[in-house]
């Protein structure tokens, strides 16, 4: 995961915003807790969101205490615990340990390494404890980095193994069928849009480093002409269209969820914060770095 | 999910709110959950159920003497919206038309290995691809391949009805968002823009709203 399912944060209430962060701390506190104080750094605000959502459809009702916390040793702020948060803090991990694996295989640069160590311990105990879902994360992450190695061309081709991990991490297997159903498609399409959008938002980079990037290949960019940014313009449109149709159906998902419990800031992330995320990412609003963390 | 909902929860009204709310409540359900919304959609089952909850609901609420008009008028709709898939081959051969019953029934996976074999690489072909690839998720191939159908066969409405719904949705999405608050409050430029213009028109009319321009 990659940290672009976020909120708005000047569209929640101050309600709403408080229990989102009691969330966010609650699974990061879970990794602390459970794997370790360095393994907190990996966190992001997917998890965050994968949390608050099964909780929703769980109908788990959200229970805050205040705590204080290292990162804020003076300040308290509102926390919540339950297995569902314990659950996403274990996918966190599992998610951050493959993704600086990816990173060491390609560059092999030290950093990954040091960081690959640190989280190997409790990567291997979460084989043990969740093997299902890490086999299959596990042979979605290969399928992809065959598809990367063979300069796979085609979109949707290359986008369906994360679309398909994304199913699987929603995939919470206590709930009923139907509502797996959802989740799941829910999830592929979640997944589909987090690595297009991050496929766009890694153009510059991937250029640079003559990385693999299927936007590239797709759109057979040659790197003559009028450059990044005149490419950019010109494919804007297509992947425009494709990540709001992927918004658009997990919108859909997600209303055929029986969810209650913080409907307000769940519609939030998925109606306005991700769309602003996309609207960011594509240029579209304001172009510029200020980004600002929730 | 299986426990009996409340009517009142399921519309998403208080109890004891007025006919207007409930009835305004049940158009904005309708119209979230109708077919025509999930049409290509793996969840449209899904939908279907909800849908039939909704009118349900309704016709418990608000009593039974109109709904049933209401509910049927919606369920005769999502029926023709069904036959309509199913009767669209147009003159197409045999294996077109069992490749549509087996999208029809869901059977997805047996309807791509079937239209792969087909030789006949026509417009319809293509659309049926782009039908598959919808339901599959991968829509930058589904658009492909239904403009693909849509430029070897310019006059087929259904080809050119299935590509502009495409279109449509990704704006219902953006439209949904807007509702929500998204992008709401005129920027500064549309604010001045908006100011020049009425000033302008004013003084077309021979008046002046900002007297030093």
């Amino acid at each position: 995961m990659f940290g672009y399912i976020m909120p708005e944060k000047p569209e929640l209430k101050i309600k709403e915003y408080d229990i989102y962060r009691a969330y966010y701390c609650g699974v990061c506190k879970s990794i602390g807790k459970r794997h370790g104080q360095i393994e907190r750094m990996t966190l992001t605000y997917d998890a965050a969101f994968l949390a608050m959502l099964l909780c929703s459809t769980l109908n788990i009702e959200t229970k805050l205490v205040k705590e204080s916390c290292i990162v804020h040793p003076i300040k308290k702020s509102f926390v919540t615990y339950n297995e569902i948060i314990d659950y996403s803090s274990d996918i966190n991990i599992i998610l951050a340990y493959n993704n600086i694996k990816d990173k060491w295989e390609d560059d092999k640069s030290k950093v990954a390494l040091v960081a690959m160590a640190v989280l190997k311990k409790s990567y291997k105990k979460l084989m043990v404890e969740h093997s299902e879902k890490c086999a299959i994360i596990n042979k979605r992450l290969g399928d992809l980095s065959l598809l990367e190695k063979a300069k796979c061309d085609s979109i949707d081709a290359a986008a369906e193994p994360f679309a398909k991990l994304m199913e699987e991490v929603l995939d919470y297997n206590k709930l009923d069928d139907k509502t797996r159903q959802v989740l799941r498609w829910l999830g592929y399409n979640l997944g589909k849009w987090i690595y297009l959008i991050d496929a766009f938002d890694d153009l510059e980079d991937d250029i640079k480093s003559a990385s693999y990037n299927p936007l590239l290949t797709h759109f057979k960019y040659n790197g003559s002409g009028d450059g990044i940014s005149e490419f950019k313009n010109q494919i804007r449109g297509q992947i425009e269209f494709i990540l709001l149709y992927c918004l658009g159906e997990a919108a859909k998902a997600f209303e055929l969820l029986a969810t209650n419990e913080n409907k307000g800031i769940l519609e939030n992330i998925l109606y306005i914060g991700m769309l602003s995320k996309t609207d960011k990412i594509l240029c579209k609003r304001s172009c510029g770095k200020g980004e600002k963390s929730v | 999910m299986v426990k009996v909902k409340n009517p009142y929860e399921v519309l998403g009204v208080k109890q004891g709110a007025s006919e207007e709310e409930i009835k305004k409540a049940y158009r904005d359900q309708v119209k979230k959950y109708h077919p025509d919304q999930y049409q290509d959609n793996p969840l449209s089952k899904l939908a279907e159920e909800k849908l039939k909850e909704i009118n349900e609901a309704y016709e418990y609420v608000s009593g039974k003497g109109q709904t049933t008009k209401a509910s049927n008028g919606w369920s005769g709709r999502s029926a023709a919206a069904g036959s309509q898939g199913s009767q669209g081959s147009q003159g197409g051969d045999e294996s077109f038309k069992q490749v549509r019953m087996l999208i029809n029934n869901g059977n997805i996976a047996d309807a791509e290995a079937l239209l792969e074999s087909i030789p006949n690489k026509n417009a319809e072909w293509f659309y049926l691809r782009g039908l598959l690839f919808m339901k599959k998720g991968w829509y930058n191939e589904a658009v492909m391949n239904m403009k693909q159908a849509v430029n070897m066969d310019p006059s087929n409405y259904e080809y050119r009805d299935a590509l502009n719904k495409m279109n449509a949705n990704s704006n219902v999405y953006r439209g949904n968002a807007n509702n929500r608050g998204y992008g709401a409050g005129p920027n500064f430029c549309d604010m001045c823009t908006c100011l020049w213009c009425s000033d302008s028109m004013c003084e077309c009319c021979g008046g002046d709203l900002i007297g030093c321009c």
